[in-house]
């Protein structure tokens, strides 16, 4: 049976869910968005996820929090992390910590699916395990 | 006349030129701000239509850096043209409310403004699309609704920046200018142009004439390729009967007449860096841009006249426009 990636999302501006949601949903991806991050680390504490995008900055508790409960539960869970500003040094603490990658804002949806993407082949999954096309020059892409 | 007459008229001679060259470079610097704010106006609007992922804090952060530049091209303003400082800070102070009402409004109200064209951003219906919506008609009354804008944009007040400083640095009082005319040394001879060179005559003034295929500076050498290396007659443009002004360095080129009565002025820098390189042009409206410009230019209409600009161009995009602006101008 096919597996579905599943991929919690969590950022405290609405809007970053409202949009990626869809982008990711169309990948195949199985995707639960949160605003809160204590909500985000309960449902964590409940379910392993694939794979966890965070936003770094937010209120109660901040991205890199989430990243050491992730590794902490679920080693083999791939974390990427959402950055609003060029905060080097909280990156650094990231790449120490063993972050799977960062993105920017902004950002397109399709820079996120590729980072998904890369993070989905890590795991051993199959690109057409996937909605997504065969590997062209060493680059897995999403299907139009 | 005396000795001591001749030294004193020299004297004020080469201390007008000095003048006349910080306010070249000043200028310069003031464009490079004005260039902050387009491309600040740019960004904006490509995360805006090019469905990008952004937040609170980007647009933001857009809506202060326009702020802060805007304030930078304001002190640049009061330096070349000092007499409108005070009424320029004052605009000025009104566009910083303007700013901090609008990231205030976070982009709530926008609905309430602009109910008419609520269909037109029925997709972007995000607090944070229409707080940049809000921002971008701000910026030049270019957002997602085609309502015009309520007040004053940051473009507007762009050109009436401009236009003070035009006002102060091709009117006829600026004395830097005129200092120009009375040192027959950055003359070439029988071709209606003074040859400045920036960093050097400010040291020292030239003795005699100069000879156009002297001069080493690439915009420049671009600028009269195509006319035989000299000025000719001008055309039939009203810029025909006018003497000009050339500032240059080995890459920068200020091109400016010297009759009130018609003003054009032409800016560019020819570094081979594309991202700095650029070709800024003002004309009043005595003069038809249309005829002298090659095709590629952003244009900008207002009372006064006309600004056209060509910003992140190749070397050889500012060699070739040079040629077909000289060529309309001088050929």
């Amino acid at each position: 049976m096919k597996k579905t990636l599943e991929v919690l999302l969590l950022d405290d501006e609405p809007i970053v869910g409202r949009r990626l949601k869809p982008a990711l949903d169309k990948i195949g991806c199985h995707v639960e968005v949160f605003e809160n991050p204590k909500q985000a680390v309960a449902r964590i504490n409940e379910k392993e996820f694939d794979i966890v995008v965070t936003d770094i900055r937010m209120e109660e508790m901040d991205g890199i929090q989430v990243l050491e409960h992730v590794q902490a539960k679920w080693p083999r869970t791939k974390v990427i992390l959402i950055t609003g500003y060029a905060k080097m040094d909280l990156a650094r603490d990231a790449m120490g910590k063993g972050v799977f990658d960062f993105i920017a804002k902004p950002f397109r949806p399709d820079d996120l699916r590729q980072i998904i993407l890369n993070a989905a082949a890590a795991l051993g999954f199959a690109p057409n395990g996937l909605n997504v096309t065969e590997k062209t020059g060493g680059k897995t892409s999403v299907k139009s | 006349m005396g000795i001591l007459e001749k030294l004193k008229r020299r004297s004020a001679t080469e201390s007008g030129i000095r003048d006349f060259c910080i306010q070249t470079i000043r200028f310069k610097k003031f464009l490079e701000n004005a260039r902050s704010l387009l491309d600040c106006f740019e960004d904006g609007r490509e995360k805006f239509f090019g469905e990008y992922i952004f937040d609170r804090h980007y647009v933001v952060s857009v809506i202060d850096r326009v702020v802060e530049q805007l304030g930078m091209m304001v002190y640049d303003a009061s330096v070349l043209a000092p007499e409108s400082g005070e009424a320029l800070f004052a605009a000025y102070d009104k566009h910083k409310l303007a700013a901090e009402n609008l990231i205030a409004s976070n982009g709530l109200d926008m609905n309430n403004r602009h109910s008419n064209s609520a269909a037109a951003i029925s997709d972007r219906d995000d607090p944070e699309y229409r707080l940049l919506s809000d921002a971008l008609r701000w910026f030049n009354g270019k957002g997602a609704s085609d309502a015009p804008a309520d007040q004053p944009t940051v473009m507007d007040f762009m050109k009436q920046v401009f236009f003070a400083v035009m006002a102060a640095l091709d009117g006829p009082d600026n004395a830097a200018k005129q200092a120009v005319i009375e040192n027959r040394g950055t003359f070439a001879a029988g071709k209606d142009l003074y040859v400045i060179d920036l960093w050097k005559d400010a040291h020292a003034l030239p003795k005699t004439n100069r000879a156009v295929s002297d001069v080493r500076s690439v915009p420049f050498r671009h600028l009269l390729m195509d006319t035989g290396g000299e000025k000719g007659d001008a055309g039939q443009h009203s810029l025909k009967a006018c003497a000009w002004v050339a500032a240059i360095s080995d890459d920068q080129l200020s091109l400016s007449t010297l009759n009130p009565a018609s003003r054009f002025r032409l800016e560019t820098l020819a570094s081979g860096y594309e991202s700095s390189d650029f070709i800024f042009v003002f004309a009043d409206r005595s003069v038809n841009l249309d005829v002298l410009l090659p095709e590629g230019f952003h244009v900008e209409n207002s009372e006064s006249g006309r600004f056209a600009w060509n910003l992140d161009v190749s070397a050889k995009i500012i060699g070739d426009s040079l040629m077909v602006i000289g060529r309309n101008l001088f050929g």
